[in-house]
């Protein structure tokens, strides 16, 4: 075992030094890539996404490797949310070429698509595609509540309506399934090692309330523990919107000042909430 | 796994499919569903015809080239008694998925390249027909196949009727013969190497077993409903339109 | 490929407006499956499993490989789940669309990742020889809720399954056939079983068992909940769909373990029935034997 479990309880401190319900840096811009519609750069830690949001568009000649939930995006009423998420083979330790077809990538598309679908006001799009790729730079944890947060922040910048943000960290548990005790702390943030360890799950929720868009678990825990992990991890969502919030008012407030955008009248409404 | 055992099947078995049957014989057991006349994809379409697409599964491990061989003999033979030219520019898609195969205990079989053989050629075929006939989809005849194989004994040569897997290693010729309810000749198979003498033997066996009481027998009416000749797999044609007669009466039931 | 017939706004609006008055088109309780039918077949690691119309097909095989050199003391397990057009006119050979994606993912993770199957157990000779076990799941009729069926199908058919009894003698390894030695069960862990939750109307406030395929159609959402008997998660997939409450997938979470516990008996009673008969036709052929000699 890698991670030695033993020391948090002496200290309270995790592997890297953060507290039970810490968060790591996070770090995040948007209007990264001057050509696409919108974009954004995601750091959770050392966790590195870059997203690019194109569309809403009329649908191009169908590519493999997206997820077509929606029946055929050129004919439904609603917009159709393709993702595609590219790895990179210097993101991770060990390079391991991931292929296009790999089942892990291909549901973690569909369950970005559908999680944004959600929120997304597509009904105003019909017959519309809206292309969302994403790039994973650098793995450490989280990995796909950094892609969703990215393709959040991505499609604000698109100006795309939607409901709210879909925020979305991992939470975790100290102690290993097998063990029963009930004195094991529930855990805020994994990274890689702590993932490899520890039972995790990662959840997104709507905005501020405490609906959950995205609840993933892929490890054995006890069900007992699920719900002081669900409770943490939600919190944690909730941080996570104020940064993301945070992030987008500021770019926003730079813009006027640089002169970028005219303060229009839809600007105006903008500054008063 | 007794290989005398009659055969057995069911009409309709699955409920979403246009049509579909299961049927067991000689430890085979096959369950296939008829979609059509349905949208031909673009490189499937033909401009005058149906085109007929037949799938054959393995129950464990993937289909190699051996499956797509016993696709394209049983595409061709459909082909000729479904009348495609009535449903131009469509696509009638068979699925045929293998449940069970006799299993040969004195081997250890590899599995991941499933490798199917002649001998599960009449079960393929019979299930094919008769999911074509509970998807009603028209047909100039039904049909029906048998594999015979012709086994080296230590002085003479013995034919097989279904032969076991232990034979079927033994045999020196395995044939599958198919033959139409009039009783033409519809598709004939022969691996290994034989005789034109034995293969006039095996047609004659394996037309016994297809079509015996059209050949031997002008009235053919009521007197197959009786079970208890089946000593021998009496006649599949008998076979197959008994099932269809039972199952139409059980659906005109309230009639 | 001629795609999958949409539920017309009426029946949609029919669907719907039953549902919030907690009635579903076949009169079923909103958490209450459909009647579950499990046999298995005459050779060993055959299981079929009907949920009302959706039919699935799981047949277990092994056979002796090399392990993966980064996994020397692993036997090797994989779980194939191909979609063909029997279930679905929609579905395409070798062209895997998403459904079949997420399943197999689903299967994956509530069977292998969890640890179900001793996958040391199946090492012959480290680094050298192992058992490869593999399950093939058929979807024969899709009528909703292929996930519950499939991964009850893989575990009955797994726990079913007897692989080839072998010996060490000497640095010589020997699989015995069928015939020789009787063959010999896998060495099972626990068993998961999926339980999926459907969710319907705009803030995904009813959640139902089983959904057929017409409400499949229509859900907001899903939440697919893995467990085993001893009340362990053994994996939880809401992937995207319609934001619910936190609150209600707990509770989600709770009667999903009782239906787990339920699925859990019924199997361990047809497993025991299932080799009672064995047993019965077992001992029948031993007579015989001492008879012949």
């Amino acid at each position: 075992m890698p991670l030695d479990t033993s020391a948090y309880s002496l200290a309270l401190l995790r592997v890297d030094g953060r507290r039970w319900n810490e968060l790591r840096r996070i770090h995040a811009q948007i209007r990264t890539q001057a050509a696409a519609d919108g974009s954004s750069y995601f750091e959770m830690g050392h966790t590195k996404v870059m997203c690019v949001v194109n569309g809403p568009s009329e649908p191009g000649p169908r590519r493999g490797g997206t997820a077509a939930a929606a029946p055929g995006g050129g004919q439904s009423k609603d917009a159709e949310v393709a993702v595609s998420i590219v790895v990179a083979g210097f993101s991770s330790v060990d390079r391991k070429r991931v292929g296009r077809g790999d089942k892990r990538i291909l549901e973690l598309q569909s369950t970005i698509s559908s999680a944004l679908t959600a929120s997304l006001h597509t009904h105003l799009y019909p017959h519309s595609t809206i292309n969302i790729s994403l790039h994973v730079l650098s793995q450490d944890g989280s990995l796909l509540a950094a892609l969703i947060n990215a393709a959040t922040l991505a499609c604000v910048d698109a100006g795309i309506p939607m409901t709210d943000y879909v925020a979305a960290c991992t939470a975790g548990s100290t102690s290993t399934y097998a063990a029963n005790d009930e004195s094991a702390d529930p855990l805020l943030d994994l990274n890689h090692q702590e993932e490899q360890e520890l039972p995790g799950l990662t959840v997104a929720t709507l905005g501020d309330s405490d609906r959950v868009a995205v609840l993933v678990c892929e490890s054995r825990v006890q069900v007992g523990r699920l719900e002081g992990m669900l409770a943490v991890g939600v919190d944690g969502c909730k941080q996570v919107r104020e940064i993301l919030d945070r992030v987008v008012r500021e770019k926003g407030r730079r813009m006027l000042q640089e002169g970028t955008v005219e303060k229009g009248v839809g600007l105006d409404e903008m500054d008063m909430d | 796994m007794t290989v005398t055992a009659a055969p057995q099947a069911a009409l309709s078995v699955l409920p979403r499919a246009d049509g579909s049957a299961k049927y067991s014989h000689a430890g085979y057991t096959v369950t296939a569903s008829v979609n059509g006349p349905i949208e031909a994809q673009r490189r499937d379409e033909h401009a005058y015809e149906a085109h007929v697409d037949v799938i054959v599964r393995p129950a464990a491990g993937v289909g190699g080239t051996r499956e797509r061989h016993l696709e394209s003999i049983l595409q061709s033979s459909l082909t000729q008694i479904i009348l495609v030219k009535n449903f131009p520019r469509s696509l009638i898609q068979i699925v045929l998925q293998i449940e069970a195969t006799p299993e040969n205990d004195y081997v250890n079989t590899k599995l991941v390249q499933a490798s199917l053989n002649f001998s599960i050629m009449p079960a393929l075929f019979q299930t094919a027909i008769l999911a074509l006939l509970s998807a009603a989809v028209p047909m100039r005849a039904t049909a029906t196949a048998s594999v015979v194989a012709v086994v080296p004994e230590t002085k003479s040569k013995k034919l097989v009727v279904d032969p076991s897997p232990r034979e079927l290693e033994a045999a020196q010729s395995v044939h599958v013969l198919a033959f139409t309810s009039q009783g033409e000749l519809l598709l004939a198979e022969s691996e290994g190497d034989f005789t034109v003498e034995e293969w006039d033997e095996v047609y004659e066996t394996a037309e016994d077993v297809c079509c015996k009481s059209e050949t031997s027998k002008s009235d053919v009416d009521m007197m197959l409903d009786d079970d208890d000749d089946d000593a021998g797999p009496a006649d599949m044609h008998q076979f197959i339109r008994s099932t269809l007669e039972d199952k139409v009466a059980a659906d005109l039931h309230w009639k | 490929m001629p795609r999958e017939a949409e539920p017309s706004l009426n029946e949609k609006q029919f669907i719907l407006q039953a549902l919030q008055e907690n009635l579903r088109l076949d009169g079923r309780q909103l958490d209450q499956y459909r009647p579950l039918e499990l046999t298995f077949g005459d050779e060993y690691g055959v299981a079929q499993v009907s949920l009302g119309k959706t039919k699935v097909f799981a047949k277990a095989s092994a056979e002796v490989t090399v392990p993966y050199t980064d996994r020397p003391l692993d036997g090797v397990f994989t779980i194939m789940t191909e979609l063909s057009p029997m279930a679905s006119p929609a579905f395409e050979v070798n062209r895997p669309n998403e459904t079949e994606v997420l399943l197999s993912r689903l299967l994956e993770k509530t069977v292998r990742r969890s640890g179900a199957l001793d996958t040391e157990s199946l090492c012959l000779v480290a680094g050298q020889k192992c058992w490869s076990v593999r399950v093939d799941v058929h979807v024969l009729s899709h009528d909703g809720n292929v996930i519950d069926a499939s991964c009850l199908a893989v575990v009955a058919a797994l726990r079913h399954f007897r692989k080839s009894d072998t010996s060490m003698e000497g640095g010589v390894l020997t699989v015995y056939t069928p015939a020789e030695r009787e063959p010999v069960p896998l060495g099972w862990l626990h068993s998961p079983f999926c339980v999926t939750w459907s969710f319907f109307g705009d803030e995904g406030e009813t959640a139902v068992l089983d959904a057929t395929r017409a409400e499949e159609q229509i859900r907001v959402g899903s939440c697919t909940i893995s467990l085993n008997r001893h009340g362990e998660i053994c994996q939880i997939a809401k992937l995207g769909g319609t934001p619910v409450e936190a609150v209600a997938l707990l509770q989600c979470t709770s009667l999903a373990l009782t239906k787990v516990k339920e699925f859990s008996t019924v199997l361990d009673r047809k497993l025991a029935e299932d080799s009672k008969r064995r047993d019965k036709s077992g001992r029948a052929a031993e007579l015989t034997a001492e008879n012949d000699r």
